[in-house]
């Protein structure tokens, strides 16, 4: 019966058995952590600071990862290892609704959290413990040696947590943010985000370099 | 035991086979994938999958669709709501058999 439902999972792991998943998730934490740098960087009235251009960024980047994921799928691993079609309520309700729930929580304590003035770069340093373990559940339990992206990301986390508050806010230091938070919480975030993103990036990388070694699309007369 | 027994000979003979019982597995955590996809997945050789997705296709539990990625022949296989109820009743029985 458990290895009945072992194959049933399968057809999940298979979306990232080319890497894609992770280098998606990889460039957009990269993505977020470069619109990040370039917002307590500049004043708080340029462009990078506009609702509008965190609308437009987060929505070019997202296009980038669903067509740039389809094109690969499409010329790279449909012909050499197989076609899948996922069922909406695994790929897309699902994850949407996670991810909607996810939102709403963290803005709703960032935003109480600026209010009050609470120092959050403990905490959101150590929300990379939560994203190792969803990693090691998600991807390390099938691929070995992803073990060492989690410890990676784990043990970062924590060295981020206990970084003393002045190291985390010296990136943010003398921008505006600080009228609102404090500069360890930005700093936090953006060494997260770029930590996340490496390693995601480098994983992603190294799977699809992995599979594109393993692979080879069958000769057209055996389809 | 008696009862277990008479439940495990009630299973569906056609899903039961452990090639039939990938494929369909696998089938049933998606919309639809390639005969490529079942072969890499399966491990099975052409012939063997090929007579396994014919007999679930003459069970009515498979759908198959031939057809073409650019000149690529493409041979596209989906569960049918049979297919799918089927699979549910084997799982609920296999579970209680156990």
């Amino acid at each position: 019966m458990d290895q009945l439902e072992t194959l049933r999972k399968r057809p999940i792991a298979y979306y990232n058995v080319d890497g894609v998943g992770e280098l998606g998730v990889g460039f957009l934490c990269l993505g977020y952590a470069l619109l990040q740098w370039l917002q307590i960087s500049t004043s708080q009235h340029s462009i990078w600071n506009q609702m509008y251009t965190l609308f437009l960024y987060v929505g070019l980047m997202v296009a980038v990862i669903h067509y740039g994921s389809k094109a690969i799928k499409e010329h790279i691993t449909y012909p050499r290892t197989g076609f899948v079609e996922y069922r909406c309520r695994e790929t897309f309700w699902f994850p949407m609704a996670i991810a909607v729930f996810v939102s709403i929580v963290t803005a709703s304590v960032l935003f109480t959290a600026i209010r009050r003035h609470w120092n959050l770069n403990t905490p959101a340093s150590l929300l990379g413990l939560v994203l190792a373990a969803a990693y090691a559940y998600g991807f390390a339990r099938t691929v070995g040696w992803k073990w060492i992206v989690a410890i990676v990301i784990a043990a970062g986390s924590l060295v981020f947590a206990f970084l003393p508050a002045e190291v985390l806010g010296a990136v943010a230091d003398h921008s505006w943010v600080t009228r609102y938070a404090h500069a360890s919480l930005a700093g936090a975030i953006l060494f997260t985000m770029l930590l996340y993103g490496t390693a995601l990036l480098i994983s992603g990388g190294i799977s699809f370099w992995l599979y594109l070694r393993h692979t080879h699309p069958p000769d057209p007369d055996e389809r | 035991m008696n009862q277990r027994i008479r439940e495990i000979s009630e299973l569906d003979r056609v899903i039961h086979e452990p090639g039939r019982l990938m494929i369909i597995a696998l089938l049933s955590a998606v919309e639809r994938a390639d005969f490529l996809y079942l072969q890499h997945e399966t491990g099975m050789n052409k012939g063997t999958l090929s007579s396994h997705i014919s007999r679930l296709e003459e069970a009515g539990y498979l759908d198959v669709e031939k057809t073409y990625r650019g000149k690529v022949p493409l041979t596209v296989l989906h569960l049918t709501d049979a297919g799918r109820a089927a699979f549910e009743h084997y799982r609920r029985k296999l579970k209680d058999a156990l």
